[in-house]
């Protein structure tokens, strides 16, 4: 009887052990960019969520499109009023998971190439994407980035009859969070 | 040289500098003026998120992309790199909010004095509701009363 009780305690320890391994950021950012002969457009968003699961590599991410500052006022007003309309869409999110991240050692300083996948929503569409990123362990603290091209033709995004040769249906985005243990 | 021609070289040219003049507006448009602007709504920290996340959609109708005065106790400041966030009335259910970048460079020894339990007053850009932040507000200036 009292193995069993301590063999209860033990796995109970164990299990919430598990549920403590999460990870958060609040100040994640996203840049994106985009360069024609004609348009530059270069914002970027200092506010956006996750939180990493490190028991079994499950991540999530938000942001609202209207933390987004851009370099000039009019691709501001455009990306806004005109393209991602966050009157109608105020949010992007991504729920998935690191593929192989069993092979990231939280322990071990270092740089870890994994897979993100999962689904993304931008505009109100869904779509499942899988992008190459980076793990970096660096003393104890977990840091993850990626980048990888949106097509706006994809999330419905549509461009102007003016702006088509102006603006390029791939925009690059660049992703990085600093995760700080989550009590 | 004959007069016509003259006027017509004057036209020509007025046309082109106000051309040129609307390009370089456009292009260099200011940003919209949080600071100047005078809060469409004055709230209560714990208030407005009770209000917001009841009813999201009609949370973003009313404040949405609003310049917005709320008012709450400090729970957490948040320095990364020269950003600065703080969160008013409660970790799950804040109020989250970044500092313009100006506003941090110009007022650091304010800025520096806010700690952890202070009330503050911040105007800000509402930008929406987000489920692990909270409600979201940018370049945020505080209000000093």
């Amino acid at each position: 009887m009292k193995n069993i009780i301590i063999i209860a305690v033990f796995f109970c320890g164990f299990i919430t052990q598990i549920e403590a391994q999460k990870y958060i950021t609040k100040n994640g950012k996203i840049e994106i960019f985009s360069e024609t002969p004609l348009f530059v457009i270069d914002g970027v968003n200092k506010k956006v969520a996750s939180i990493l699961n490190a028991a079994n590599g499950n991540v999530v991410a938000s942001t609202l499109i209207r933390s987004f500052r851009f370099e000039e006022a009019l691709v501001e007003e455009h990306f806004n009023e005109n393209y991602l309309e966050p009157h109608k869409y105020p949010k992007a999110i991504f729920k998935g998971k690191i593929i192989d991240f069993d092979k990231v050692n939280l322990k071990k300083d270092g740089t870890y190439n994994i897979k993100i996948a999962g689904k993304l929503t931008i505009h109100g569409q869904t779509r499942d994407i899988e992008e190459p990123g980076k793990i970096i362990i660096k003393n104890g603290k977990i840091s993850a980035i990626t980048q990888f091209n949106v097509s706006l033709k994809e999330y419905k995004v549509k461009i102007e009859k003016n702006y088509k040769k102006a603006i390029k249906d791939n925009i690059l985005l660049k992703i990085h969070f600093d995760y700080k243990f989550y009590k | 040289m004959n007069k016509t021609i003259k006027n017509i070289l004057i036209l020509v040219a007025i046309g082109i500098i106000v051309g040129l003049a609307m390009v370089y507006y456009v292009f260099n448009k200011p940003h919209r003026d949080i600071e100047g602007e005078k809060p469409a709504y004055k709230v209560e920290a714990q208030k407005f998120f009770a209000e917001y996340s009841k009813d999201e959609i009609a949370g973003d109708e009313k404040y949405g992309d609003k310049v917005v005065e709320v008012t709450g106790k400090i729970v957490d400041i948040t320095k990364e790199g020269k950003d600065i966030s703080i969160v008013l009335n409660d970790e799950m259910e804040g109020i989250n909010c970044a500092l313009n970048i100006e506003t941090i460079k110009n007022n650091k020894d304010r800025i520096d004095r806010l700690k952890v339990g202070d009330t503050v007053s911040l105007k800000g850009k509402c930008d929406g509701i987000d489920m692990i932040m909270g409600i979201v507000m940018t370049q945020c200036y505080i209000v000093d009363k």
